[in-house]
């Protein structure tokens, strides 16, 4: 079974969750506030971590680097109620593997997490719709093509996820396989987390909460 | 004695001569440090034992027993010394600022200087009120700045007027000079007094108004709250049996304060022109609130404002297919995609419900679909739908947008030749 820690301020929130997870995955810790939720996820070295992206004295972003520095390896997936693409960029460059919103039903929270477990990407519409926003300006220059730009491919994976499909009807509709579709979030995320093209950080401050 | 005593954190409060930088003595530093201690300008202190120095040579004496005060009872310089803070000696200072002034007005007095009473005792009156004014403590506002300021100027003032009234009555002809000498004295020394602490009182204003501007926006925040957020959470609890109505109820309050909290309407805004993402989520709520599903938005792009004109049908359109969707389709919730390219906008609304067979032409759903393909046709764009029955249906709409100086500027070059 997947071992997971929660970490979320509110109590209420992580009871909600834990009930929609605990027959399916082992809940190992819960912490609710930055230091906490380091020494447990420290003292548990979980499979993967559910963590919120606004914490009291700290965000997810805290978490990840007081983890990675106490030398755990450890998956984390981003919850959270705020959509402002700051905080999204900012904690999956932190390193999160992941970012869904706390109106996501349980059994595609399930999902998400054992995505993430498998060491792959999980996008909500939402976050694919940033990916889009954020490498859509094209460049005459880029620093690094490799990085700095999305292929074709991963656009049209982007797009698909925005228009809210899953892994499973993309591939079906490009006719690749779900391993295909896989690869490509995860190259588009590796993307997002390394790119160091300035309109990155720029269009996140300046873009606003839908 | 422990050679290691209390180290407290808290300076200890009571009368002591302190130590006196050596760069701000001008003799003994003696001034220097009863001005410190009572918490008045040195000037003030240097002033008081010159003035008395020439009343007979008091001021002499005066000085070396301070200087003698100070080396014999404070040997110890290193010692670490606490200011007394201001304020907190106040009937010290007081007290101290009562005997300069006593000790001034006995002083002129009795050197008399060609002075009579008819100055010693308005210059005496206005010093006072100066000094009394000086004595307030720079954390003090509000009522109590004012006592001592108004209490500073009516002494002055006060003094030195009903003074001259009383030699006024006994007049000759030179005390009228006297008395313009006195007056613009008086009214000098009411405008020292008053200057800084007029200033003082200003910043003390604006300070409260600016608490005042704080507190009207926590009011409003507070109303606004009220009106939302408070009555929705009542209605939820009314309606806390109905979980489809709750959960509509809650997404609807979500949706209203995320536009309150982020997206204050925009005043540079061009009259005429929308932003295609608000449109959209407008359109959104709307549809959740009639129908209770909910229509999730991402838009992509969404960088300027467009033409309101170009924008109503494709919106039109959309909201056509969404609450097609909310109505047919029994999926949970409702996605909808809108990407702004330069030369057009691309809008995607997809469910993951029951879906239909686009050739049954039997099927109401196909009707309305057509309805959707006939109205974005007639505003000069396309509506497709892909249907399946089981496989939900998405309804791709694209609308070009007229980009006024690219399109001229070809025709132009494909004439020139």
């Amino acid at each position: 079974m997947i071992r997971v820690v929660l970490v979320d301020d509110h109590a209420v929130v992580r009871a909600g969750v834990r009930a929609e997870l605990e027959d399916h995955v082992d809940i190992v810790a819960e912490a609710g506030d930055v230091g906490d939720a380091i020494d447990a996820i420290v003292a548990a070295k979980p499979d993967v971590v559910v963590c919120d992206v606004h914490l009291p004295a700290g965000t997810a972003s805290a978490v990840i680097r007081g983890v990675v520095d106490r030398g755990v390896n450890t998956k984390f997936l981003a919850l959270s109620v705020s959509d402002a693409a700051e905080d999204v960029i900012d904690v999956i460059r932190a390193g999160a593997r992941g970012y869904v919103t706390k109106t996501i039903d349980g059994g595609e929270l399930l999902q998400a997490v054992q995505r993430v477990n498998d060491g792959d990407a999980v996008f909500s519409p939402r976050l694919a719709g940033f990916v889009l926003d954020a490498f859509s300006t094209d460049l005459d220059a880029p620093a690094d093509p490799e990085l700095d730009r999305l292929t074709a491919r991963e656009q049209e994976v982007m797009r698909l996820l925005a228009r809210g499909y899953a892994y499973k009807e993309i591939a079906r509709r490009l006719t690749i396989s779900i391993k295909t579709v896989e690869t490509h979030a995860s190259a588009v995320l590796r993307k997002l987390q390394l790119s160091n093209r300035n309109e990155l950080a720029r269009w996140a401050a300046n873009r606003r909460i839908v | 004695m422990a050679p290691v005593t209390t180290t407290s954190a808290l300076p200890p409060v009571r009368w002591q001569i302190p130590p006196i930088d050596p760069e701000q003595r001008w003799i003994g530093g003696a001034a220097a440090a009863i001005a410190t201690e009572i918490g008045v300008q040195p000037l003030v202190i240097r002033g008081s034992f010159v003035v008395l120095a020439l009343a007979g040579g008091w001021g002499l004496v005066f000085y070396v027993i301070a200087w003698a005060a100070l080396a014999i009872l404070n040997p110890n310089l290193r010692a670490p010394y606490y200011p007394v803070a201001k304020g907190e000696t106040t009937v010290h200072r007081h007290g101290a600022v009562a005997m300069i002034v006593l000790g001034l007005l006995l002083g002129l007095r009795s050197v008399a200087f060609g002075f009579s009473d008819q100055i010693v005792f308005p210059v005496g009156f206005v010093l006072l009120g100066i000094l009394i004014a000086w004595t307030r403590r720079d954390d003090e506002a509000g009522l109590s700045a004012v006592t001592r300021t108004v209490a500073g100027v009516a002494v002055g003032v006060g003094g030195g007027t009903a003074f001259i009234i009383l030699v006024t009555l006994s007049a000759d002809l030179t005390a009228a000079l006297l008395l313009l000498v006195v007056a613009v004295a008086v009214a000098g020394g009411v405008g020292i007094v008053a200057a800084p602490s007029l200033a003082r009182i200003g910043r003390d204003l604006d300070h409260e108004r600016q608490e005042r501007a704080r507190a009207d926006e926590r009011a409003l925040v507070a109303a606004h709250l009220h009106d939302s957020v408070l009555q929705t959470l009542a209605l939820i609890q009314r309606h806390a049996t109905d979980p489809r109505r709750t959960a509509q109820l809650a997404r609807q309050q979500e949706r209203e304060l995320r536009t309150w909290l982020y997206n204050p309407p925009s005043p540079s805004s061009q009259p005429g022109t929308v932003r295609i993402g608000s449109a959209l989520e407008d359109m959104a709520a709307e549809v959740d609130a009639t129908h209770g599903v909910p229509v999730k938005v991402i838009t992509v792009g969404d960088n300027s404002n467009v033409d309101h004109t170009a924008i109503e049908p494709l919106v039109a359109a959309a909201r056509e297919a969404a609450v097609n969707a909310a109505k047919h389709s029994g999926a949970n919730h409702v996605d909808v995609f809108a990407e702004r390219y330069d030369d057009r906008i691309e809008i995607f609304i997809r469910d993951t419900g029951r879906g239909f067979d686009p050739a049954d032409t039997a099927a109401d759903r196909r009707g309305i679909a057509q309805s959707i393909v006939a109205r974005m046709r007639r505003a000069g764009g396309t509506a497709t739908v892909h249907s399946e029955p089981g496989q939900g249906t998405e309804v791709e709409l694209i609308m070009p947008l007229s980009a006024p100086n690219p399109t001229t500027t070809t025709t132009t070059t494909r004439s020139d030749p």
